[in-house]
């Protein structure tokens, strides 16, 4: 967004070009809302989406960060369910609804955080590729397939292996392994902008590589790469918590599958403690389907040829 | 030599806890679900008895065979195998691990203790039908003594060994260089030489491809394939008598709640655990019909080593440990902090017995308390005023600096496929927290490199303990440092210390067992006082079978023991099976139909994402 005064133009003959500007997009904001709206899936992902958001970002003042501490923990190990704790506890008698919240905050900010770095470097790259061509565009293509063709958890299970373990590695070895697709798509989308007429004017204004690339190509793949993003966070999710699950994730740092992992170690799989196993596993199901059902939302109502059937 | 237990995995040998398989490579987080699903349809075929008339014991064991050659084998299981197959000079008694006689009858020294006479038993054969002879015995300690090779599992044994003899096919005879209190306690498989001489390279050659492998132990090897089983067949001519069972067979499972689902469903009849099982899962089982859960003291110590500043025997150091942690006083205020009965009640639940010597109180002899004054009894107060007192004191935030001046950060080496490791790990990050020290826990699934490059400064560490305990006890003196940094050698924590030696090569020089003992306690008590190996807990052997499948079965000690991972074959040697041929308690636990639940939701929830996940590409790709 380009920085814009709020006062509106004060010119007699009518509004001026910024305030009509600011007044377009209010109206497509607002068309675009009028659309979502219609997607009665994607209105309840986005409902959930909300509420998980709020969750966590309230996690330090409901919950507070002393509920993963194991030396003052509240409960006996591995409660069920009761009154005081309604989701029972975990192997060292923490209260596990204080747990589910608190590591909603590492998979949901592991989940964005990865996500975005994907979208990065897949827009960077689907762009670049579709504006340059040649034997730029030849080379950052074949790299794409090569990623897209490695099995996506085993490249990830080999980057956390080597680095150490930490969040940081869990967010760079899922984003640098699910980015293909989003450059595919991107290139396309910007192989279809750059053959309009208005860029070949463009350029014969003098518009340069960053000027067509920034100003005119990306505004266009935004709605794409948007989309693509609410897309990627729901697996991103998903992948760390495989990854937290397989033991590959920071063990002191609590999150859903980190918790599923402690459960299966705590051999609470063969005991049947339920209530140490189901929770962080349909937390996980229901943000992933929360995204999922946003992101095709959004991209029913960006591209019209998707048509309104879902 | 059969220091090592279920996570042995060591390529150096005596490193039971360092190097572990990823505990689930290839599972997902959906995985959560198949866990107790997936094994039930794995293999009902092996334990069934009565349905071809063989009586067929199954084990499960969370471990794979390193090598079936007893000259390369370290591991708990391989070692086990061996003792199941051929027979050692010597055995421990079952009842109270005095030494009894094994392929030898009976031993005797020359009064200069240099020259150990035994004299072979002559009513053992091997399968094969050949005579066991002393000449077997003279040929593989020779072996052993000659070819780098074949000293690789057992080659600490011989060191000492001047000449090896079989005057008679019923008399050996050992002449040694120095006295060596061990002599009775030679934990070497005898191998026959008729066919081991056969051998080119002892150092490539496994013992697994010609089938069944000739031994003369109470039970043949007959078949084995890699991480899936392990088969034995009873040696009926076995001369302390035929075990009851026709089969033995280990069964790999690489998950233990899979195993212990196995074990409900009655397609196992024993779970070693790795190394024990969880609390949650003993008490699950605990109530169900037709299993008994053996919940015995472990012959294994748990404990916190620090490094001691790795260095070679040519006095090179190397690796980055903490130079605050060569502060004594640093060493015992940080175990000071350590609870060690909430870690027995927290994290083993019961399931341990709080630490305090080096040898397991299981061998009651060689058992050492600190005494009042030199216990490092739990105090978090006295701790800190110890820390002040060596200078590292805390800054204006409420952390202890190092004498860099940076605040001090310890990495603890903890094994990623432990339990037990994270989770006391978790509580020393809350401890020392408090004492204004961090700590990193470093969790790998290898951590034998580190480990050996000395690139660690706390560790977690643990050793199961012989009933005799020359060999834990070894693997601390300045001897067992690596020649030079590239070098292995057999030391657990580069610890050297002049007056642990001199009492070390005291008591390998006693042949009076309460002398012995004397020193053996003395030793450890130097050991406490370094404050380099903090022992914590003595966890518990926690394994579990089907009442239905074994009718009895022998525990050693007989009154509290353990039943896999014997010092001896005792345990399947002596099985007996259940009268009640068939086995249908197949009673559907509550786990299995959670499982399926939790997983068909994921699934569930996976579909309907797929599916979208694919029309959306599908639409972009038009």
């Amino acid at each position: 967004m380009t920085a814009e005064t709020a006062e509106p133009s004060v010119k007699p003959g009518g509004p001026g070009p910024r305030a009509l500007a600011r007044r377009r997009r209010r109206a497509s904001v607002a068309r675009f809302w009028k659309e979502y709206r219609k997607h009665r899936a994607g209105v309840f992902g986005l409902a959930a989406l909300v509420l998980f958001v709020l969750v966590a970002l309230t996690a330090p003042l409901t919950v507070g960060s002393d509920v993963d501490s194991v030396t003052d923990a509240p409960g006996q190990p591995l409660e069920s369910p009761s009154g005081r704790f309604p989701l029972g506890t975990d192997q060292f008698g923490r209260d596990l609804l204080g747990l589910l919240v608190w590591g909603s905050r590492v998979s949901l900010l592991v989940g964005l955080l990865a996500a975005a770095l994907s979208v990065l470097i897949g827009a960077l790259i689907g762009i670049t590729a579709g504006h340059f061509r040649g034997w730029y565009a030849t080379v950052m293509m074949r790299i794409t397939d090569w990623f897209l063709v490695m099995p996506t958890l085993v490249l990830a299970i080999v980057l956390a292996t080597v680095l150490s373990r930490s969040l940081g590695t869990i967010v760079l070895a899922i984003g640098v392994t699910t980015w293909p697709t989003t450059a595919r798509l991107v290139r396309a989308q910007t192989l279809a902008v750059e053959s309009r007429p208005y860029i070949e004017r463009a350029k014969a204004l003098g518009g340069g590589h960053w000027h067509i690339m920034s100003r005119h190509v990306l505004p266009n793949v935004m709605p794409l790469i948007l989309a693509q993003t609410t897309l990627i966070i729901s697996s991103a999710i998903l992948a760390e918590a495989t990854l937290a699950f397989l033991g590959l994730g920071d063990p002191m740092v609590v999150s859903w599958g980190g918790l599923l992992q402690d459960a299966r170690e705590a051999g609470s799989v063969s005991a049947g403690d339920w209530w140490y196993l189901v929770p962080p596993g349909i937390g996980i199901a229901v943000v992933a389907l929360a995204f999922t059902l946003c992101g095709r939302a959004m991209e029913a109502v960006l591209n019209p040829r998707l048509g309104v059937s879902r | 030599m059969n220091t090592k237990d279920q996570h042995d995995n060591g390529r150096t040998g005596h490193r039971p806890w360092r190097t572990r398989l990823l505990a689930a490579a290839g599972a997902g987080a959906l995985l959560l679900a198949s866990g107790t699903v997936a094994p039930s349809a794995a293999s009902a075929a092996a334990t069934k008895d009565g349905d071809g008339g063989d009586k067929v014991l199954t084990v499960a064991v969370a471990q794979s065979v390193d090598s079936l050659s007893p000259f390369l084998a370290v591991r708990l299981l391989s070692t086990s195998i061996h003792r199941l197959t051929y027979e050692y000079l010597t055995n421990y008694d079952a009842k109270d691990n005095h030494v009894i006689p094994g392929l030898a009858t009976e031993w005797k020294s020359s009064p200069d203790k240099l020259t150990w006479t035994y004299t072979i038993r002559s009513d053992s054969t091997w399968s094969d039908g050949e005579q066991a002879t002393a000449e077997d015995a003279a040929w593989t300690f020779n072996k052993m003594m000659t070819d780098q090779g074949a000293a690789t599992a057992n080659g600490s044994f011989v060191g000492n060994f001047a000449e090896v003899t079989a005057p008679s096919p019923t008399r050996l005879v050992i002449r040694l260089k120095k006295p060596q209190a061990t002599m009775t306690a030679l934990d070497v498989p005898i191998v026959p030489k008729h066919v081991w001489e056969k051998v080119d390279d002892f150092s490539e050659f496994n013992n697994d491809k010609d089938f069944p492998v000739v031994g003369n132990g109470p039970f043949v090897l007959t078949d084995y394939k890699p991480d899936s089983y392990v088969r034995l067949k009873a040696n009926k001519d076995f001369w302390r008598g035929a075990p009851k069972f026709d089969e033995l067979v280990f069964r790999y499972y690489k998950d233990q709640d899979a195993a212990v689902a196995a074990l409900r469903k009655g397609e196992v009849s024993f779970v070693a655990g790795s190394p024990s099982l969880t609390p949650a899962q003993a008490d699950s089982l605990k109530g169900q019909e037709n299993i008994r859960v053996n919940d015995a003291p472990g012959r294994r110590f748990y404990a916190l080593a620090t490094n001691p500043g790795a260095r070679a025997k040519d006095g090179t150091k190397f690796g980055d440990g903490d130079p605050s942690l060569l502060d004594q006083r640093v060493r015992h205020a940080l175990f000071m902090a350590v609870d060690r009965k909430a870690i027995v009640d927290k994290v083993f639940r019961g399931h341990a017995v709080e630490g305090s010597g080096y040898v397991p109180p299981r061998f009651s002899s060689y058992f050492f308390e600190p005494s009042a004054g030199q216990k490092l009894a739990h105090d978090p107060a006295a701790a800190a005023k110890l820390l002040d007192e060596a200078g590292y004191r805390k800054n204006a935030d409420g952390k202890r600096l190092g004498k860099d001046g940076k605040p001090l950060d310890y990495r603890v080496l903890c094994h990623a496929t432990d339990p037990n490791d994270k989770a006391v790990g978790k509580y020393l990050q809350e401890w020392w927290g408090e004492l204004g020290i961090s700590v990193t826990l470093d969790c790998l699934d290898n951590v034998t490199d580190p480990w050996l490059a000395g690139k660690y400064d706390l560790a977690f560490d643990g050793w199961s303990v012989n009933p005799d305990p020359d060999f834990a006890l070894s693997i601390h003196t300045c001897d067992a440092l690596p020649a030079t940094p590239k070098d292995t050698g057999g030391t657990d924590n580069f610890i050297c210390d002049k007056q642990y030696d001199e009492l070390y090569a005291q008591q390998l020089a006693e042949y009076d067992p309460g002398k012995r003992a004397e020193i053996v306690k003395r030793l450890q008590s130097r050991l406490y006082d370094t404050g380099y190996m903090n022992v914590m807990a003595y966890p518990n052997a926690v394994e579990a079978y089907r009442t239905d499948q074994i009718g009895s079965i022998t525990t050693m000690p007989s009154a509290a023991g353990n039943i896999y991972g014997q010092d001896g074959y005792w345990s399947w040697w002596s099985a007996v099976p259940a009268d009640s041929g068939d086995s249908s308690g197949s009673s559907s636990s509550t786990g299995t139909v959670i499982g399926i639940v939790a997983g068909v939701v994921v699934l569930v929830g996976l579909g309907v994402l797929f599916t979208v996940r694919r029309r959306a590409t599908a639409d972009d790709r038009e």
